[in-house]
This record gives structure tokens, C-alpha cells and sequence, in this order.
């Protein structure tokens, strides 16, 4: 081995069935090497610390910039992307696991579409009536945009779902980020107009009222997504809604 | 599009008059019970005569378990379930917002066990007659101070603690400044509680009557 | 009436929009993808996209963007369809404001636009600096909201393998794995639209995502299919070179007023900052005074390549310039660029609100792609439209900053209609074909996987895709010299030779990457000789084909199309006339307006 190594552990499973094993790699260190380089040396060589002969470890990854949400996994225990997770900055051996709050598919891979799921209950979309041409869009301040457009990078890497408390096998808890996108598709002038079915799905089973403020989400949120501002301020709308469908009948 | 209405809102309302029923009428009531306790700072006839008077309401059972069984009753079971469906993480993210989070859990089932101990001994046993030599006797026992003190704090904890709590789940704070200086509020409101507290045990346990001079 | 069935292969900008056209007809969709949707390359984008709403009282137009379009790809672009794009790109503007996405407002209320590299007009509207990001999100949304109407089903983790093709040579639909369970299945379609986008995993490190690795794209070429252009390679000026891929620094930093320079002094070790004014070397405003730094990109990426290899005034330690925001201030800067900032420092560590960005270019997006036909979307084998990257049509030589988001959405916007024109037309629909047809194709697909899991070897794929895509940078990217062209040809006869005696690693037969990564490297072998022989045959320099030894543009021989076929195993070039009948060529050149 070279002088200067990468030790990276991964725990794997073949299947999702299968106990869990872990795996240890030591790898040439190179300069601006990331949890993902540390992967894909592993798929070239997967030969683990003590000889053995191993597979490529699977995992999810795409845009490799922190934009595509896909390469979350708990990188020494902190749900993280693998891409932005430089070796200069983490303390070795460096612990890949899977996350543990959605279904294991295989090694690294794990199943979030409850999240997409989650997005098509709440009603996450601008209702247009059609992409021919309506012409201009409704007009709005700067300042709403400042607002709305921080909310709009959420990536649904599932970080914020994997730190809550909340989010486990008791409960359908549909998780900040979801509680977010509802705070931004209400907040659009054209949104606005629907954000009543919003406040319902999000009053149903496993929503808002499932968060109890742990406050975890915000601080592992890549994209710095001010979510827990996010989720008091839906908690606003649905109990106004609450109280004004309940007293007038209507919203 | 209908198709998100008609979904169950049950958990959403019991969640949130969980919340709410710890700052109305508990904590509403946590705050009377200390000041009509205080009295015995002020001397062992004035607090037998808050207390008889208290005794002596009309309606007293009704009100009594309206205003306050029930809702205890209530948010401490409602809390035991909000408990077992959350799955506590702060060993491995140390944040304090994270401890909290936990912290509010164990006060809780600790002010609840106590509660229970303080009414069975302080309600029933007595058959709703306490006097104040009945709990400077009862004082007497280290023992019993020290389940007093941990239940007070506690309690001032977990109702500091929860009005901050409250304050983002009614979406009254916002934005993390305004959560923030609720989380300050809710501090104060913890150490005022915890202070009058433990003055009240100290009241009762040396006959310290520092407000006798009023009289 | 029969209802006919699509299918869309991609979920990218160009896919998602082919989706929600066909969805809003009525039509059923399956959309396949092997990412989720929300996670394509499109998010990748940054900087914006282009329209001439003419909101800055510049007296901008969309004939003057068709302009600048066709003058910045060097007359190679299909003129009446860039000419429709950039008349409905104002409009296309207006519907992702009206699905919501959050572009940056003037005070008024209004969109912003910004400058971008080859135009002298404030043309490119922006959220932030994750403008892809936020217009993909947009059509992924509506997606949703077709889906939970059943009008769209998903088939997300799932790898295109091949077209099923009849006996006549139509498309009846496709061949797909699924990347969970290796199985692999046919799906009958009348029509199929392919968006599947980028091919930069052939170059290696690129500013591209995994997934672009241009395999289906050569899965159909190897199946008949015509691919057009393929050795139009972009390689964009400023990208930060990483270690697993190179990251994007966008366009709109210059848009913004960035600028590019190196220290006047060659190995000048002073901090940037230390540097004075007069000991700069702006190259880019110096030798293009009118654009500065806001040239297209292959004029950028050539100078850049200049100053680092030729004049030897790169920066010390690695081939880099800086890339200067550190004069703008922060409070636009965080409002305007944030999200590649962030990416810097996340990257590489220091803040460039401070301190300038050290850059080089990289390998960013292929020009050249399927061949299709016009307004039709269609290539040549019946039953088959693309949309997006993966075809050719709107970018000709090189293509301008923030052009690709407008013509992803306006290719899916009229793939989508044709494609259900087409399958409204057919006299048969897929559900007359006899079963046979899906099944031999199944059987074929079946037998490539299973001889890849049994073969026995000791070539490794990640191995062979780091050499084809060093063999590729070097020669077939910036600066192209036949010799070398010959060179990487035979290096890629190697690999493909080499590449039969892979041994997977991992011969399971659940979520096996390792499977479908050798699956798609075989794929990127084909494709890359295309890419190779187009420029080698191609004797000219052209946009950002650049051959030294051919240093002029020459209309007489080379203004046609490159359209590469494969017969029997053998890839041959043909060459088709280019349509230049609304604007003439004329010599391009950024030193003064044109």
C-alpha cells in the first residue's frame, strides 16, 4: 500500500433479507477525494482490508454536485451527501451505512419513494390549466421569490426524514422536507388559490402534527432549507384553516 | 379536487390539543397551584385559610375534574403514546434542541408518575382536607422533599420547555428569531416555576415564612 | 378511435415536457427513467434559459436570439426549427412562471433576465444559480399531478436496453431492465420518444451526471438509427476539475460580471488578491473587446487552453485560470449566484465572494445526437422521436449558454404531439404485432446479460472507462490532430476488444451496478467511435471542432451534417446539406459585434 491510505467501512447487505456485514477498504489517497471517488476505487479493486475478494458496494449517485438529492447515506453516522463528503474532512475509518429510515434495496441503495408518494398526496404542484400559451405568468415581489425560491432547491435526498424522531415504523410522518414544499406551493399566487387541499392532506394521518420540534431536520438539511421556519409556519395555516373551516364553513 | 378531504383528522386534533391542553389548562392551573401555595410563605393560618376556602368551592369535583384530572389524564396518556412513536436520537446528534427533545419526554413521565404520588397522598389520603401541618410533617422526611424537588423541577422544565414547544406548533414563532426568543420565554418561565417551587418546599420543610412581614 | 399507447425514455426537461404534452392529449404514458425523474442531469443546469422577451428596453427579439443562435453554432444548426424555438421561447418562458418556478423578479414584479455568452442582449431568464434545477422540479410536478390522475405511470429504476423493432423495421416498442431485479422485460408502444440526454461519462471526468452515458442513444444507432454531428463536443471554459467529475462553474458568473484573467507575471505565487489591477491579465476583454467574457464557449475554452498550454501563464500548481467574482457584491452575489458559490466552497474550500475561483474547462454537452426530422421530432426508424441533448438538431457547432434548457422543452413540447400523431396514423398498433417480435428481442437482451454475468476475464469496467475516457479528453475534446484522432481510434478498438473479457465482479442478479455499468460502457465504446471518426473526417475547424492543422471554416466542403450509420458491425459517415436558407452564412468571429 501506498504511504498515505484511505480506510473507508461499509455495511452491506446483498439483500435486503440478509443480515448486515461490514466491510473494510483501504484505499491510495489522492487530493479532493470524496465518499464517492472512495466507491468507485472500491468497485475497481473490491478487494477488502484483510484480502478478501469482495463485490462493488451499490449505492445511489448522479449529479455529483448536490443538486440531484440521490447519493444521501450516513456518512460516520451523519445522514449526509456522499458527494460533498470530501476524505480531507472526515475523521477515519470513514463508516458508510445505509439510511435507516426507508426500505434497504442492496448495500448503500435504499427506497424513498414515499417520498414522491408524499409530494403527490400533499398536492405539490401549481394547478395550471395547460402549457399552451395563457400568456405571462402572475406577477410577484422580489421579496416573495427571496422566500419561495430557498424552499424550491429542496432535493428530496431524505436527510431531514432520516434525523427526525419522528419518522419511523410507528408513524407515516411525511417529514419536513414534504411540510416545506407545501409552505411553497401555498405561498405562490397561483398556488394560493388551492391551498386548502394542501392544509387537509397535511392535517391527515402522519402529517404536521406528527413533528415535535426536535428541530434535527434544519441542521442536516444540505441545502441549509430554513425547514423548522417552514414547519411552524404551516402549523400557522392548518390550525387557521382548522378554525375558520370548522366556525365558517369554508376557508 | 376532494380527493386529499375526507382523510382522518383525529390524530392531527388530538396532537394538537395535546399541545395545547399543557399551557390551558394545565399550565394555566401549575401556575395558580404555586401562587395559592406560596402562601405558606406568608404564614401557616393564611395558607389554612387559602386551602379551606380552595376545599370549600362550589363544584368542586366537577371542576376539579374537568380543569384538571382530565386534562392531565389526557396529555400525560396522549404523551405516553406521542412517545412510543418517536425514536429518540441525541446520543448520536448531541444538538440541544435534539436533548430537548428528549428531555421533554422523561420530565414528562416523571411530572406524570408525580403528580399521581401528590394527589393520591395529598388529595385522597386526606380525603380533600390538607392542612399545613399535614405537608410540614410530610416535609420532615428528607425522602419526600426529594421526590418534591425532582417533581417540581420537572414540571417547571417540561412547561418551560413546552410553551416553547407550543409556540411552534400553533405557528405563533415563526422565524428562528421569534422561536428563539420564545425558547428564552419558555427558559424564564421554567426557572420562575422551578424557583417558587423549591421556595415552597423550603417554606414548608424549615417554616420559612419570608412574606410574614405583610401581615 | 384506437388510443394509442407512448412511451417516453427519460425524465429530463425534454422528457418530462414530451410527458406532460402527450398526458394533456389524453394519451397514456409510461415514462421510463433510471433515476427518479427529480434526480435527472437536468438539474445539473445552471445558469438559465434564453428568450428574447425584451424586458430590459434593448430592443431584443427572437429573430435577433435565432441570430445569435445559428451565428454561435456556426451556421450547423437546422434554421427553420431554431428559428420556431427562439419564437416560442418567450411563451415557454411564461408557462414554467405559471407552473411556478421561482425566477428571479425585478422590483416591478417582472422576470430578470441576465447577459450570457454569445449574445450582447440581457436574454436569459434565472432562479438563482439552479435555474435547470428549478425548471425540472417544475415539470416534475405537473408529471405528478398527471400521475395521481393515472394519465402517467412511471417506471422509474428502470434501463433502456433496446427498441423492439418488426419485421418492417418499426418501432413496436421497447426492451428495458430493471435495475432492482435485472429483469428484463419488453414494453409494447406505438411510439417512443427518447430524451435520454448527455453521453459525458464517455469523456470520464465532464461536468455531466452518472446516469449521461449516452447508451441508449448508441443502443438505437447500433439498432439503425442515424446519429448526426457527433464530434460537436462543447467543453466548457470554467469548471472546477475534480477527482470523480468536474463541477460546473455556470456561464452567468460572467453574466454577472465575473471576469476571467491570470497574474501577467507566469508563476506568479502571490495570493490573487495581492495581485494589483495592472499586473492582471484580463485575456478574454483584451482580445475580444466587444463580448469580453461573455464569448461563446468554445472561443473561451480555446483561449483558455491558449494562455494555460501555449503562452504558459496558467496559474501555478495545476492547469487553471481565475474565474473573479470577488468585485461584485455579496448581497447580489448571494441573491444571484449562490448556488454555484456554495458548490465552490463546498468543493474546493475558499469562499470566491473573497477570493477569485481557480478554473479549467471540461467536457459539458454534446452538440451532435440522434438524427431526427425537423418539426417531427422523428428519426429515421419508424415509431422513434427524441427530443433534448440526445438529439442534433438545434445547436449546430457549439451551443450558446442557457439555448439548452429552451431547446429541451421545445423539442419535448413538439416530440410529444408528433409522436401522437404518428401512433394516431398507424394503420397496426403495437397490440397486433405477434408476441414473437417482443420476445426475440427480450431473448436477445437476456443473452447479452447473461454472457456479460457468466464471462469469465480479468478486465475490470471501471478500469477501461477511466482509460476511454483519458483517451477521449485528451484527443477528441479542445484540440483535435488527426494523428491523435487515429491514435484514440485504435486505443478504442483495444478497449473494445479489452471490454470482452470483463469480469464482473458481482454476478448476483439484484441491484447489480456493476451489471448495467458494463452493459452501458459497451455502449460507450460504439459511440465514441463515432464521435472519433466524425472528427477525424471532418477537416476543417468549426465551432468547437478545432483542428490546428485545419485552422479555417470551410463552407465549400464542410457545411453539412456529419450522419454516421451502422452497417453490419461497420460505422459509416454520410453527409447531409445544412438548411441555410433564412440566414447566410457569414464569417464568425466575436473580436467585433457581428
Amino acid at each position: 500500500m501506498p504511504d498515505k491510505t484511505v480506510i473507508v467501512r461499509i455495511k452491506r447487505r446483498q439483500r435486503p433479507d440478509e443480515p448486515a456485514r461490514w466491510e473494510e477498504f483501504e484505499l491510495r489517497y489522492r487530493p479532493h477525494m470524496n465518499v464517492i471517488t472512495c466507491l468507485r476505487d472500491i468497485a475497481e479493486r473490491p478487494v477488502t482490508r484483510d484480502g478478501r475478494e469482495s463485490s462493488p458496494a451499490s449505492y445511489e449517485a448522479n449529479c455529483l454536485e448536490e443538486v440531484c438529492g440521490a447519493c444521501a447515506m450516513l456518512i460516520n453516522g451523519e445522514p449526509r451527501q456522499a458527494c460533498s463528503a470530501l476524505v480531507d474532512n472526515l475523521e477515519q475509518p470513514i463508516c458508510l451505512e445505509p439510511l435507516s429510515k426507508f426500505p434497504l434495496v442492496r448495500d448503500l441503495v435504499v427506497d424513498r419513494s414515499k417520498m414522491f408518494e408524499d409530494l403527490k398526496r400533499t398536492h405539490c404542484w401549481i394547478p395550471i390549466d395547460g402549457t399552451y400559451d395563457l400568456g405571462e405568468g402572475p406577477r410577484m415581489s422580489p421579496a416573495t421569490q427571496e422566500t419561495g425560491y430557498p424552499l424550491a432547491r429542496c432535493m428530496s435526498c431524505g436527510n431531514c426524514l432520516e434525523i427526525c424522531p419522528k419518522v419511523n415504523e410507528h408513524t407515516q410522518f411525511v417529514g419536513a422536507a414534504i411540510i416545506s414544499q407545501v409552505r411553497l406551493f401555498n405561498m405562490h399566487p397561483t398556488g394560493k388559490l388551492h391551498s386548502a387541499e394542501r392544509l387537509e392532506a397535511l392535517m391527515g394521518p402522519g402529517g404536521i402534527q406528527d413533528c415535535d420540534n426536535s428541530q434535527n431536520c434544519v441542521k442536516v438539511c444540505p441545502k441549509g432549507i430554513p425547514l423548522t421556519e417552514s414547519i411552524a409556519a404551516m402549523n400557522g395555516q392548518v390550525i387557521r384553516h382548522a378554525l375558520k373551516t370548522w366556525f365558517t364553513g369554508h376557508d | 379536487m376532494a380527493s386529499a378531504v375526507g382523510v382522518t383528522r383525529t390524530s392531527f386534533f388530538l396532537d394538537k390539543l395535546q399541545s395545547l391542553s399543557g399551557i390551558v389548562p394545565i399550565g394555566a392551573y401549575l401556575a395558580e397551584h404555586f401562587f395559592e401555595n406560596s402562601y405558606a410563605l406568608v404564614s401557616p393560618d393564611k395558607y389554612n385559610y387559602i386551602a379551606s376556602k380552595l376545599e370549600t368551592v362550589p363544584w368542586r369535583i366537577p371542576l376539579e375534574f374537568l380543569l384538571i384530572w382530565l386534562p392531565i389524564l389526557f396529555h400525560g396518556c396522549y404523551g405516553l403514546y406521542i412517545w412510543w412513536n418517536g425514536k429518540a436520537n441525541a446520543i448520536g446528534h448531541p444538538w440541544m434542541t435534539n436533548w430537548l427533545y428528549v428531555l421533554q419526554r422523561w420530565t414528562g413521565i416523571i411530572v406524570f408518575a408525580f403528580i399521581g404520588y401528590h394527589v393520591w397522598t395529598v388529595r385522597f389520603l386526606s380525603h380533600g382536607k390538607t392542612t399545613y401541618a399535614d405537608i410540614a410533617h410530610a416535609m420532615a422526611n428528607p425522602w419526600i422533599v426529594a421526590i418534591y424537588a425532582i417533581g417540581i423541577l420537572a414540571a417547571s422544565f417540561h412547561l418551560g420547555n413546552g410553551l416553547w414547544n407550543f409556540s411552534c406548533k400553533w405557528g405563533f414563532a415563526v422565524t428562528p428569531e421569534s422561536q428563539r426568543a420564545a425558547g428564552w420565554f419558555g427558559a424564564c418561565v421554567a426557572i420562575v416555576f422551578a424557583v417558587i417551587g423549591l421556595a415552597i418546599i423550603a417554606g414548608f420543610r424549615f417554616h420559612w415564612t419570608p412574606f410574614d412581614t405583610y401581615l | 378511435m384506437r388510443q394509442p399507447k407512448i412511451i417516453i425514455v427519460g425524465g429530463g426537461l425534454a422528457g418530462l415536457m414530451a410527458t406532460i404534452r402527450v398526458a394533456e392529449l389524453g394519451v397514456p404514458v409510461d415514462l421510463f427513467s433510471i433515476v427518479p425523474v427529480k434526480r435527472s442531469h437536468s438539474v445539473c443546469a445552471q445558469g438559465g434559459i434564453n428568450a428574447a422577451k425584451n424586458l430590459k428596453g434593448e430592443g431584443d427579439s427572437p429573430w435577433k436570439h435565432f441570430d445569435d443562435t445559428i451565428y454561435g453554432g456556426d451556421f450547423l444548426a437546422n434554421q427553420s426549427l431554431v428559428k420556431s424555438m427562439c419564437e416560442a421561447a418567450p411563451a415557454i418562458i411564461d408557462l414554467l412562471d405559471r407552473m411556478g418556478v421561482m425566477f428571479n423578479r425585478t422590483p416591478e414584479g417582472l422576470l430578470d433576465f441576465r447577459r450570457f455568452g454569445g449574445t450582447l442582449y440581457h436574454r436569459t431568464a434565472f432562479a438563482g444559480a439552479t435555474t435547470g434545477q428549478q425548471l425540472l422540479y417544475a415539470l416534475d410536478e405537473q408529471v405528478r399531478r398527471h400521475e395521481s390522475i393515472d394519465r402517467v405511470k412511471k417506471f422509474e429504476g428502470w434501463t433502456f436496453l433496446s427498441a423492439v423493432l418488426d419485421d418492417s423495421g418499426v418501432a413496436r416498442g421497447i426492451c428495458a431492465m430493471n435495475l432492482r431485479t435485472t429483469e428484463v422485460q419488453t414494453f409494447p408502444a406505438d411510439a417512443v420518444i427518447f430524451c435520454t440526454g448527455g453521453i459525458g461519462a464517455i469523456f470520464g471526468r465532464s461536468t455531466n451526471s452518472v446516469v449521461c452515458t449516452g447508451s441508449a442513444q448508441s443502443a438505437l444507432f447500433q439498432q439503425g438509427a442515424w446519429y448526426a454531428n457527433g464530434e460537436f463536443i462543447q467543453v466548457h471554459p470554467t469548471a472546477i476539475p475534480g477527482e470523480d467529475k468536474c463541477r460546473l462553474m455556470s456561464e452567468s458568473a460572467r453574466g454577472e460580471g465575473g471576469r476571467v484573467w491570470v497574474p501577467k507575471k507566469p508563476g506568479d505565487t502571490r495570493p490573487a488578491k495581492d495581485i494589483p489591477q495592472n499586473e492582471r491579465f484580463y485575456f478574454l476583454e483584451e482580445w475580444y473587446p466587444k463580448y469580453g467574457n461573455l464569448v461563446p464557449r468554445d472561443v473561451a475554452t480555446r483561449a483558455i487552453h491558449k494562455i494555460v498550454f501555449e503562452m504558459k501563464m496558467g496559474l501555478p500548481g495545476g492547469p487553471a485560470v481565475y474565474l473573479d467574482v470577488s468585485h461584485i457584491p455579496r448581497e447580489v452575489l448571494n441573491r444571484k449566484l449562490e448556488g454555484i458559490l456554495e458548490i465552490y466552497e463546498k468543493f474546493v474550500g475558499p469562499d470566491p465572494r473573497e477570493e477569485p475561483m481557480k478554473v479549467f474547462p471540461a467536457m459539458h454537452y454534446t452538440m451532435g445526437g440522434l438524427w431526427v426530422d425537423n418539426e417531427q421530432q422523428a428519426t429515421n426508424i419508424p415509431g422513434i422521436h427524441a427530443a433534448g441533448e440526445c438529439e442534433y438538431q438545434y445547436h449546430g457547432a457549439n451551443r450558446l449558454g442557457a439555448n439548452s434548457l429552451v431547446s429541451c422543452i421545445y423539442g419535448g413540447m413538439i416530440a410529444g404531439p408528433a409522436a401522437v400523431r404518428y401512433a394516431r396514423n398507424l394503420e397496426k398498433g403495437c397490440d397486433s404485432i405477434p408476441a414473437g417480435v417482443f420476445e426475440r428481442e427480450r431473448v436477445r437482451q437476456q443473452d447479452i446479460t447473461d454472457g456479460l454475468l457468466h464471462q469469465q476475464g480479468n478486465e475490470n469496467p471501471i478500469t477501461i472507462w477511466r482509460e476511454l475516457g483519458e483517451v477521449m479528453t485528451e484527443n477528441v475534446t479542445v484540440i483535435r490532430y488527426n494523428a491523435n484522432i487515429k491514435k484514440t481510434l485504435g486505443k478504442l478498438a483495444e478497449l473494445s476488444e479489452r471490454y470482452k473479457k470483463i469480469n464482473l465482479q458481482d454476478r448476483t442478479q439484484w441491484s447489480n451496478q456493476t451489471l448495467n455499468f458494463t452493459r452501458e460502457l459497451g455502449n460507450m465504446l460504439v459511440l465514441a467511435q463515432v464521435i472519433a471518426l466524425g472528427a477525424l473526417e471532418r477537416n476543417e475547424t468549426r465551432g468547437a471542432h478545432y483542428k490546428p492543422e485545419f485552422p479555417e471554416r470551410d463552407d465549400a466542403n464542410w457545411l453539412k451534417t456529419t450522419i454516421a450509420r451502422y452497417d453490419l458491425g461497420k460505422i459509416c459517415l454520410e453527409y447531409q446539406p445544412v438548411d441555410t436558407s433564412l440566414i447566410p452564412p457569414r464569417e464568425r468571429k466575436y473580436t467585433a459585434a457581428s
